[in-house]
């Protein structure tokens, strides 16, 4: 027996086919030769039940490339870390290079409330906090040539619209592009909103003069200013489990168990007694008065390496008052690919993250509007981290940013821009959904103790019965957390196993029937090849 | 006739057997013979083939095809057990939740003054000495009747410490002393938050009392802290020694605690409350427990018609040391759960309103194997030492306490006694503060605690308290001073009151249940898919392999082994009789050799293949039934006997 054998004729070959196919159909037609109308029969029925079968087959398929997804809810109940925490005082520092520039502001700030609401409102709003904030590294940065720009004045308006009967007056501040046309106001209806985002305006401008990167951490101020106890699972915190950083509207912050690698920080047991417990310092300090109007400590729970978005999903913390936050952490596992979009790390996504921490939508969004702010308006917004090469907005530089800025959020906000398309969801995303509950603390009874030992142990240094310090608890209300997944509806496996089911019910046929023709065909090509050379040769001699 | 009677029985057996023995003499012959007469897809092929290559890659083609049917019945095997979630939302009436109040301030401090004036005597001398802080008002103190005092020389065994730069040597704040400190630290870190120019901390210690140098040191990150934490180890001390009955007595009545109270529009009173002893939280009380077999429900949502409440709170009569705080403790949960006021309890505070709204949520999950959870709790190794239905928490406790009362003899005091224990105290038990921080935490692990699959309805409550500025006006404060008035000549401030909603959000019942993705029908109608797909095989083609591949072929194994041992046995018996082994014998093989049909009865394919005589030449196997071997000179020329063969 050789290695390769063919057919002597094209008859031998069919014949062969005939005897041993295993595709039911054809041997009935292709081999009840001479009865024509069985034949014909034969051709019909093949005929049907191949049309069954590729409509069975287009079905399924059309199925299965809609990705369909199916949700599969599952209850997990190992030991976790806890989450980060992240606490802020709400006083922004008033750093000695620009404080001269700030004091201006507020004296403008007096000047245009005296000029909307009449002078006797403005006199108690400020009281001059001289305490400012000196940064040892900028000692040899010469003061800039900034200068406050008196174009962006506050103004009343009076509503054009004369038919309705009550007579609205909104506030705002105008702003026009580079060449002085295309000019719109920023106006709101409430006079404080208006002083809010007109302070907050300028406050942007001031700050840029600031070099991008302040080495915070030789700073005079400590947590201990800020956090008098810090317990966790009942122990005390140890020196290594936060990070500090400063935030130029919510002041100092501390982040606690940012990493989330320490076992230190293992959640064992769910209950407030094993939770993280802390008594803070909730003083309004008024470094910057008009930054923000809020007394009291911001409190925000996310996830470890995750840049807080405190403006975002951050919550405040009353002074006098005991708030217990218990958490619950669900988990949502996204399949990604044809199934959705999402990105499991942020790579694949063609915004270039400002924030060197993991992925998450807010950082992607942030990220996307800067890049676009640089490319439109030529600088970059305060409030977001610079991409290397690029400098804060400065209306001394450029006097046209605000127009540009504000066009540009109103357009991100409406979806006009893209940034929502660009930046999909984390495949992998920890919610944590938080209830609190609240009681006074310190108690009347309690409070005289309470004080003097903080008083004498942590410098605590307030005499006033002013509501000063407040108690946080955040503790994990069950430890099993709920994980949403999704799943494939139709995965490859059940894909081949209905058509599989299909194929055996139409056709009983297989897989190894099709490699079948597969042969057939390529005999009956090679063998024409063959008898076209032999002919050929035959002719020649 | 000739016949021996043993060879004529074995004959008889072997004509009426109904069992034939395989279809082929050899293995090659067995297979061959299966691959011709299979329904299954590939087999024939590599038979009826030509070419040596053609045969190969059918081989390897079935082959293939077999392990594809493997891989691909494993993963529908693997994912058999999975299971998908359907959610439901119906609009129906709902139970009420049971709704737990305590005040926070577990015994009323003018009534415990008896058993704890020690104790706070003790503790404002500690204040005085570390801070300077004496209470200003009242320096004469009352002259208590000394109850049972065996605390002072406990006192004197545990005091508090003034530990002086982390060395070894401690102010005493009973004596001013100073002591050596032994033992090894815990909290011995730093703490961050103790600035640097005051460094003394505040802490205790506890020993061994048999191994006075086996000592543990407590320091907190506070004095505040410190002070709390070293009250309330003396506190739980005493309170251990305290029968249940006064205890009960020393707390708030529903009289004392629940000043006006809504259910449903409708009024309701302290008979709507079951009263419930806290450990740490003294009485509390259960609205709507179903104890009396009743459980109330609500047919409308919104705050109107929830549950509304006035607590009265005297914060006059908190302790100071114990609780810092001053309002409530509540919570929501099912009537069948046990209440964790002290683990998951939400705060309330005086003076504002505090509103609850609550979504019905009902959650089951598929027990095992599609998860591990557990049914009832009956399958863990762990006692449940609450009367109430299994849950992580109440394992948990549990695990600790039984660990609790395995190390160190006594059970601690804020969980229910196991059977045959008690609580710790110092008197008897004068080490077990020793462990109860430290070795026990360890004991109990989370490892063995499933998760509850939630088989009850739960209704989540989502408490995120919405201010009202100023609740209590001056008319209601006193109107209810007026109802409170009988027993309380005092008119009520508002910060002695909290105001409580707890309703439902809506109606709607939302139940997630988890359903198995996969029956035993569409695992087999998948196998039944995948088989075809492959091969066209069914269960028929699996049971004709099993009987070819494993029956049919054994027994030919069998067989052989079985002639060859008889030849052997035959050839030794020849050689004792010395003739000479027969050298044709051996040679012949399969259906040639005669040995080998003489046994068995000729199926159809051995019959049609006699032996041949010894002298004539090859083909020894007689031409079979294809075309394919006599093609051995194909293209040379066509024969027209061949074609002939082919076409018969």
């Amino acid at each position: 027996e050789g290695l390769i054998e063919f057919y002597d004729s094209f008859k031998d070959m069919f014949e062969f086919f005939c005897k041993n196919t295993t595709i039911h159909g054809t041997i009935r037609l292709v081999c009840s030769d001479s009865n024509r109308m069985k034949t014909a029969f034969w051709t019909l029925l093949l005929l049907a039940s191949f049309g069954m079968l590729y409509w069975q087959f287009a079905l399924m398929f059309s199925q299965y490339w809609a990705y369909p997804v199916v949700l599969t809810m599952s209850m997990h109940s190992e030991p976790k870390m806890f989450p980060a925490i992240t606490i802020c005082n709400l006083d922004p520092y008033r750093f000695e290079l620009v404080s001269e520039h700030l004091i201006q502001l507020d004296q403008m700030a007096e000047e245009s409330i005296a000029f909307l609401y009449g002078i006797n409102t403005s006199a108690s709003l400020f009281h001059m906090n001289e305490k400012n904030i000196h940064v040892k590294d900028l000692g040899n940065l010469s003061r800039s040539s900034f200068k406050l720009s008196p174009n962006f004045s506050l103004l009343r308006m009076s509503d054009h619209n004369n038919r309705s009967r009550n007579k609205h007056s909104s506030v705002g501040f105008r702003l026009c592009n580079a060449t002085g046309g295309n000019c719109f106001y920023k106006t709101y209806s409430s006079g404080m909103d208006a002083i809010l985002e007109w302070y907050r305006f300028h406050y942007m401008n001031i700050m840029s003069q600031l070099p991008v990167i302040i080495n915070i951490s030789d700073h005079t101020e400590h947590i201990e200013d800020m956090v008098y106890s810090c317990q966790y699972d009942g122990e005390p915190c140890r020196p290594g489990d936060y990070v500090h950083f400063h935030h130029p509207v919510f002041g100092s912050c501390y982040t606690f168990n940012s990493k989330g690698t320490d076992s230190f920080w293992t959640a064992t047991k769910p209950g407030i007694p094993y939770g993280l417990s802390l008594i803070l310092r909730a003083e309004q300090k008024d470094h910057i008065p008009l930054l923000s109007t809020v007394a009291g400590v911001k409190v925000m729970i996310h996830n470890h390496n995750q840049t807080p978005f405190l403006e975002h999903e951050g919550f405040d913390i009353r002074p006098g008052i005991a708030t217990t936050i218990g958490i619950q952490q669900d988990e949502v596992n996204r399949l990604g690919g044809n199934y959705g979009k999402c990105t499991t790390n942020g790579n694949d996504v063609d915004v270039k993250l400002l924030y060197n921490n993991s992925y998450t939508l807010q950082a992607c969004l942030h990220s996307c509007f800067q890049h676009i702010m640089i490319r439109k308006c030529g600088c970059g917004y305060y409030y977001y981290p610079l991409p290397p090469g690029a400098e804060y907005c400065d209306y001394n530089k450029q006097p046209a940013w605000g127009h540009c800025f504000y066009q540009l959020y109103s357009r991100l906000r409406n979806h006009h821009l893209n940034c929502f398309d660009q930046c999909p969801k984390p495949c992998r995303e920890s919610l944590y959904k938080v209830s609190a509950g609240t009681a006074k603390w310190p108690s009347s009874k309690s409070q005289d103790w309470i004080r003097q030992a903080l008083r004498h142990q942590n410098g605590y240094n307030s005499t006033s019965n002013r509501l000063d310090i407040a108690k946080v608890t955040i503790f994990y209300q069950q430890l099993n957390y709920q994980s949403v997944n999704e799943s494939p509806l139709l995965s490859e496996n059940l894909l081949l196993s209905s058509m599989g089911s299909q194929w055996s019910l139409w056709f009983g046929s297989s897989v190894l029937s099709v490699v079948e023709m597969f042969e057939l065909l390529i005999d009956t090509l090679v063998l024409s090849l063959l008898f076209c050379y032999q002919r050929f040769r035959s002719k020649k001699t | 006739s000739a016949m021996a009677p043993g060879k004529k029985i074995t004959a008889r057996i072997k004509r009426t057997l109904p069992v034939k023995g395989p279809q082929a003499p050899t293995l090659s012959e067995l297979m061959r013979w299966y691959c011709l007469n299979t329904n299954t897809h590939g087999c024939r092929r590599i038979v009826v083939s030509r070419g040596r290559l053609r045969r190969f890659i059918w081989i390897l083609l079935t082959l293939s095809a077999v392990g594809l049917i493997l891989w691909q019945c494993a993963l529908l095997l693997k994912s058999y057990y999975s299971a998908s979630v359907s959610v439901t939302v119906q609009f129906q009436k709902l139970p009420f939740p049971a709704v737990t109040i305590c005040n926070i301030n577990p015994y009323k401090y003018s009534a415990m003054k008896d058993y704890l004036s020690e104790l706070d005597k003790e503790t404002k001398k500690a204040l005085e000495t570390f801070y300077g802080f004496s209470e200003g008002k009242s320096k004469v103190r009352r002259s208590v009747d000394e109850w049972n005092s065996t605390g002072s020389d406990f006192f004197q065994q545990i005091p508090l410490l003034k530990f002086e730069d982390f060395s070894n040597t401690a102010t005493d704040l009973r004596s001013g002393q100073k002591r050596k400190i032994e033992g090894n630290v815990f909290h011995k870190d730093s703490s961050i938050v103790n600035s640097g120019d005051s460094n003394d901390i505040i802490g205790f210690q506890l020993c061994d009392a048999n191994n006075s140098s086996e000592c543990a040191l407590y320091t907190f990150s506070s004095g505040v802290n410190a002070i709390q934490e070293w009250y309330k180890l003396h506190y739980m001390n005493i309170m251990a020694q305290i029968p249940l009955e006064t205890k009960e007595k020393l707390s708030y009545s529903a009289d004392d605690l629940l000043l006006t109270c809504f259910f449903d529009g409708l009024s309701c009173d302290k008979r709507h409350f079951t009263r419930f002893h806290h450990p740490l939280h003294g009485n509390c009380y259960i609205f709507n427990s179903g104890e009396n077999g009743t459980i109330l429900s609500t047919s409308t949502a919104g705050s109107e018609y929830g549950l509304q409440v006035v607590l009265y709170i005297d914060e006059a009569d908190y302790n100071p040391f114990l609780v810092t705080s001053t309002g409530a403790k509540i919570i929501v949960h099912d009537q069948n759960e046990y209440p964790f006021i002290e683990d998951i309890g939400t705060e309330i505070e005086t003076a504002v309103a505090t509103s609850i709204g609550m979504h019905f949520t009902q959650s089951r999950k598929l027990s095992k194997p599609y998860s591990d959870c557990t049914e009832t709790g009956a399958d863990i190794p762990v006692e449940n030492l609450y009367n109430k239905s299994y849950s992580l928490q109440i394992c948990l406790h549990s695990c600790f306490q039984k660990a609790m009362v395995d190390s160190c003899g006594c059970a601690q005091y804020t969980q229910p006694l196991p059977a045959g224990a008690e609580y710790c105290n110092y008197k008897k038990n004068p080490n077990w503060s020793k462990y109860s921080n430290t070795s026990c935490i360890a004991c109990a692990s989370t490892a063995r605690c499933q998760p509850h699959p939630s088989a009850a309805p739960s209704p989540v409550g989502t408490a995120v308290p919405q201010y009202f500025c100023v609740f209590f006006q001056d008319w209601m404060l006193r109107v209810l001073s007026w109802d409170k008035g009988q027993k309380l000549n005092k008119k009520l401030n508002k910060t002695d009151l909290a105001n409580l909603m707890v309703f439902y959000k809506d109606l709607n019942e939302r139940s997630i249940s988890e359903n198995p993705t996969n029956t035993i029908v569409t695992l087999l109608s998948n196998f039944g898919g995948q088989l075809g797909l492959w091969m066209s095989c069914s269960v028929v083609c699996v049971i004709e392999i099993v009987e070819v591949f494993f029956i049919d072929s054994l027994s030919i194994v069998m067989r052989h082994q079985w002639q060859k041992a008889k030849k052997w046995w035959n050839n030794r018996k020849a050689e004792r009789s010395g003739k000479p082994p027969q050298a044709e014998d051996l040679e012949r093989q399969g259906h040639d050799n005669p040995v080998c049909i003489d046994e068995d009865l000729p199926t159809f394919n051995t019959a049609l293949r006699l032996p041949l005589p010894r002298d004539s030449p090859l083909p020894r196997t007689p031409p079979p039934n294809y075309s394919t071997l006599r093609l051995e000179t194909a293209f040379k020329e066509q024969l027209p006997d061949t074609l002939d063969v082919g076409q018969r």
